[in-house]
């Protein structure tokens, strides 16, 4: 690579307005970002970067400093303070994506195995929950309760669950976030609106699951939750 | 050619002329660069999965400044299915390929919206889907243009694994929906991207493909 570097440097000292030559640096130097990519696409610290490139430090800054120009790098803190590089090419793609919201306000940490992505707008903590519910993951659901902690547009919580048919869902859900954490109160409008009949058949959340621990919240919402009181580990339990 | 940005800002600019909520497949460059496995595209190519939706999109790309394009001048006279094709700007700079579930000699079938996994959402209206890698290489192969064989030549070398066995049942799934050609053009299309490109694809997906076509022309001679 270093290599690479010396030979930019003395075309573009002796052929720097030559238009063709310019095109040719632009598409070596694309071409070696890919390369780099490649190599250290995964989640690194700088001294993995430093072992996979065989650098010392002050290479290995700059090599992600040149990946992060491309927008290939999300940076991170880890608990022990030490930065955490997020090296993938989907980076570059923008967006905000439900997990990112889910993450910002939840114990649980989640890592994205596909993408759902919003441009254009913010998306609101409803959708993050209702994309949750959608999503039948045990760990996103058990995440994706936290919501519930900042959830106030209750309208269009009621519209979303209206829409995408998981009434039930979202409130036992709901009466499961009351049980471990302090949550804002569901308006009563709401809560009435979505209330299964007493003498409607159980549905499931995701199907085979249901819970051993929250048989009550079950029982009202009519809904097999799939959940338990070991998931929630990472939150304080009331 | 459109770079990931401007890809983003168009389907943006379209979302928000969008009258209802319509969800599309993205196939193509546009779905490789949405993988990151591409940095620029020539067209954005999308699926709909009914006229309708297509006319909503249309409509709302006209209002934009769009104008129709003779399909013809890039795809040729003989290739069926043909999109409606949409361009913008000096040199159509900026084109929208929109197919409707008919890809050239390929359906998009049910099983390839449900691989595709990836979601990305324009403003309120424009839900778009991207086609996963293993589709891509089918839909690559119906189109078969000048670039096609390169980009499955990145697609085979830059995914981190292709499961050969989903693409040669999708191939046999849509000769059973219609497209007899299905198989044929795959294991034409493979080899070709074999013996010019050399590209690494196991011989015994070849060999596997060419004992379908075999077998699908005996039972058309019964």
């Amino acid at each position: 690579m270093l290599k690479n570097r010396k030979v930019y440097i003395i075309v573009l000292l002796d052929l720097t307005y030559n238009h063709n030559i310019y095109k040719l640096i632009i598409v070596t130097l694309i071409m070696e970002t890919k390369l780099l990519l490649k190599k250290l696409e995964g989640i690194h610290t700088i001294e993995a970067v430093m072992d996979i490139l065989n650098v010392d430090k002050n290479k290995a800054i700059y090599y992600i400093y040149r990946l992060r120009k491309w927008g290939y790098v999300k940076t991170k803190v880890s608990s022990d303070k030490k930065r955490v590089y997020y090296i993938y090419r989907k980076n570059r793609l923008g967006g905000k994506s439900y997990y990112e919201v889910i993450n910002l306000y939840s114990p649980i940490k989640l890592a994205e195995s596909s993408f759902y992505k919003v441009y254009g707008r913010e998306p609101t903590l409803e959708e993050a929950l209702i994309y949750a519910i959608k999503s039948k993951k045990v760990r996103v659901l058990t995440a994706a309760l936290s919501l519930f902690k900042h959830i106030d547009n209750w309208t269009l919580l009621g519209e979303l669950t209206r829409k995408n048919h998981v009434e039930r869902s979202v409130g036992a859900l709901y009466d499961l976030s009351r049980k471990i954490m302090k949550t804002r109160r569901m308006t009563k409008k709401l809560r009435d609106s979505i209330l299964p009949e007493k003498n409607a058949k159980f549905a499931e959340m995701i199907e085979g699951f249901k819970s051993k621990d929250f048989k009550e919240i079950e029982e009202t919402w009519k809904i097999r939750i799939p959940l338990n009181k070991a998931d929630f580990e990472d939150y304080i339990i009331k | 050619m459109i770079n990931v940005n401007e890809q983003q800002d168009l389907l943006l600019g379209v979302a928000k002329k969008l009258k209802k909520e319509i969800v599309v497949y993205a196939i193509g460059g546009t779905a490789m660069m949405f993988h990151g496995l591409k940095d620029t595209t020539k067209d954005i190519d999308l699926v709909f999965n009914n006229e309708e939706d297509r006319e909503s999109f249309e409509e709302a790309a006209k209002s934009l400044g769009y104008r129709e394009f003779d399909s013809v001048i890039v795809y040729g006279a003989k290739k069926e299915n043909r999109p409606v094709m949409l361009a913008r700007g000096k040199g159509e700079a900026e084109r929208f390929d929109l197919f409707n579930y008919n890809v050239i000699s390929f359906f998009f079938s049910e099983n390839m919206k449900k691989r595709a996994e990836n979601t990305f959402e324009f403003g309120q209206n424009l839900i778009l889907k991207i086609a996963d890698v293993h589709d891509l290489i089918l839909m690559k192969c119906a189109t078969d243009r000048q670039k096609d064989a390169e980009d499955v030549q990145t697609i085979i070398n830059e995914s981190q694994k292709i499961d050969w066995n989903i693409i040669i049942e999708e191939s046999k799934h849509q000769v059973t929906l219609g497209k007899t050609r299905a198989t044929w053009d795959l294991c034409d299309f493979l080899d070709r991207l074999k013996e010019e490109l050399n590209v690494n694809i196991p011989p015994e997906v070849i060999n596997e493909l060419i004992n379908l076509v075999q077998k699908q022309a005996e039972e058309k001679k019964e």
